[in-house]
């Protein structure tokens, strides 16, 4: 049977299942019928409007062992939590699950509509996809005092700083980077960013990259890993986009260039947030927070998560992409175990997902490479060239 | 985390692809859950075999809310003898319109489960108390 306790991990596997069979618009469709097994949230919010939510959140609260602040202020009109590590999420995280693009959204995808249907609405919501979150609701037509700041605040907390944030505010989910897109979902965000582009390189730290033929083909938009980013090794022109890896090493150099680059001229910064795999701390050394590759992966069937195994390097995931975004594209140096001998620099080992020269890359494999290469070459066939 | 009210979830999951894809593409659901989700607990299953599989389902039931079952074990099979399913007791209890097909997914999800380790399944009863059991394919000389 399927029971309760390993439900969070099915529901983001059937989420994927649904995306798969027809289309992310259906994954929202499902989220929003969730909200009928939610009929106790809404009879209580009929009921009792805010308290009724209220009440019903904190036996869910005791079920599911929340570790939250929850604050009801009837007379301000004001419903607010502050997750300091969702359960659910969490046990996404520690099962190295990361079926569909992105679940934390569907807790917005049933709360809105529940909300709606008793005159209340999300005010404003924020999460770190990190199993951190906070809310506010309120009954529509009534001021409603704003909680920002208190002593619970999850954003003042340390650990808030991981991963990357979708905000709501008054039902709405806002752009990711409005400074670059008014797309409010990752996958377009990266589309609108390369809309433009013609033809793309994607520049490994393998030999082939800085050789003549390599000279001759590089075309204007390039993609390269933080590693090569930080040093200039095999490029020193700028990049359009910066696929930072999973182990990077080198987030100070990337975010001295970063902030030296003028805004108008610097790359877009993406990151896989890998649910195996620790948690960068981007603002720690003043960086944006990147943008989530793997949703515009999952969404184009280029990458499936699998728990447990090894996973492709990040410029193998650069390559996936340039597939995903179906571009004539160039790629150069692609060979990373050419990056393992012993006589390698240190830096150069860095762009093996930047991994520690004395970390073994146990999370990568040839087979792993060779699979998503495959895929990419599928993908784009003569569209593709590959040189060693 | 085992909390009864995700019963009320799996109940409307299954609603909604029953509804807007089909019966059939709810059964390939099922399959493909039982066979993808569950990979790396059916190699475990594969590799202990029946001992593991009982155990396994020991485990299992003791974390759902209200369960009572009793796993037994033979030669060539794993009984689940389900007194209280869990699922449908909350669901119950809670006055929820259960989708008649419910119990089908144990069939689909397990069936395929059983078939990824070297067994297959079989259910009698259901809707509240069922046996379930899984077979040695090697032993029953079953396909």
């Amino acid at each position: 049977m399927l029971g309760c306790q390993d439900f969070c991990g099915y529901y983001d596997w059937s989420f994927g299942y649904v995306r798969k069979h027809k289309d992310i618009d259906a994954v929202h469709k499902l989220w929003a019928d969730i909200s009928i097994a939610q009929q106790h949230y809404t009879d209580a919010g009929m009921t009792d409007g805010l308290r009724g939510l209220y009440d019903t959140w904190c036996g869910t609260a005791v079920d599911e062992h929340f570790d939250w602040s929850f604050t009801l202020d009837e007379a301000g009109n004001t419903l607010r939590w502050d997750m300091k590590q969702c359960p659910s999420k969490g046990f996404l995280i520690d099962n190295d699950l990361h079926s569909d693009e992105d679940y934390c959204d569907h807790c917005m995808g049933w709360i809105i509509p529940v909300a709606d249907q008793i005159g209340a609405e999300v005010v404003a919501h924020e999460h770190n996809h990190a199993g951190q979150c906070w809310g506010h609701l309120r009954m529509k037509g009534q001021p409603s005092k704003a909680f920002e700041g208190h002593a619970d605040d999850i954003t003042a907390d340390p650990l808030w700083q991981r991963g990357h944030i979708d905000r709501w505010e008054n039902d709405v989910k806002l752009p990711v980077i409005p400074e670059a897109s008014p797309a409010n979902d990752a996958v377009d965000v990266i589309r609108h960013w390369f809309a433009d582009v013609k033809a793309i390189t994607v520049l490994g730290q393998g030999p082939g990259a800085t050789d003549h033929w390599t000279a001759q083909h590089t075309t204007d938009s390039v993609i390269v890993t933080d590693a090569t980013y930080a040093t200039k090794d095999v490029y020193a022109d700028s990049p359009c986009a910066i696929v930072i890896g999973d182990q990077s090493q080198v987030l100070a150099e990337v975010s001295e260039r970063f902030h030296a680059t003028p805004p108008d001229q610097r790359p877009l910064l993406m990151h896989t947030y890998l649910p195996g795999e620790a948690m960068l701390p981007f603002a720690q050394y003043n960086l944006p927070r990147p943008v989530p590759l793997l949703p515009i992966l999952l969404r184009e069937q280029l990458y499936e998560h699998i728990p447990h195994t090894p996973h492709p390097t990040a410029i193998v995931f650069a390559l996936l992409l340039a597939a995903a975004l179906n571009k004539p594209t160039i790629a150069a140096g692609l060979d990373w175990q050419e990056h393992l001998h012993d006589n390698t620099p240190a830096h150069k080992k860095h762009s093996v997902d930047s991994a520690s020269p004395t970390t073994p890359p146990s999370t990568h494999s040839q087979a792993c490479e060779r699979l998503h290469i495959q895929r990419a070459t599928a993908r784009l066939r003569d569209r593709l060239q590959i040189h060693p | 985390m085992s909390a009864p009210d995700f019963y009320f979830g799996v109940n409307v999951v299954f609603q909604h692809i029953h509804d807007h894809f089909g019966k059939a593409t709810l059964i390939d659901y099922w399959q493909n859950l039982g066979r993808d989700y569950y990979h790396e607990r059916n190699m475990r299953w594969q590799a202990g075999g029946i001992p593991t599989i009982a155990d396994d389902w020991r485990d299992y039931f003791d974390r759902e809310p209200n369960a009572d079952v009793d796993v037994t074990t033979t030669d060539d099979a794993v009984t689940l003898d389900i007194h209280v399913c869990p699922a449908i007791h909350h669901l119950r209890q809670h006055n929820r319109d259960i989708v008649p097909y419910y119990c089908e997914h144990c069939d689909h999800v397990c069936g395929a489960q059983a078939q990824a380790a070297g067994f297959r399944f079989e259910r009698t009863g259901g809707m509240g108390a069922c046996q379930q059991r899984f077979v040695k394919i090697s032993v029953t000389g079953g396909a």
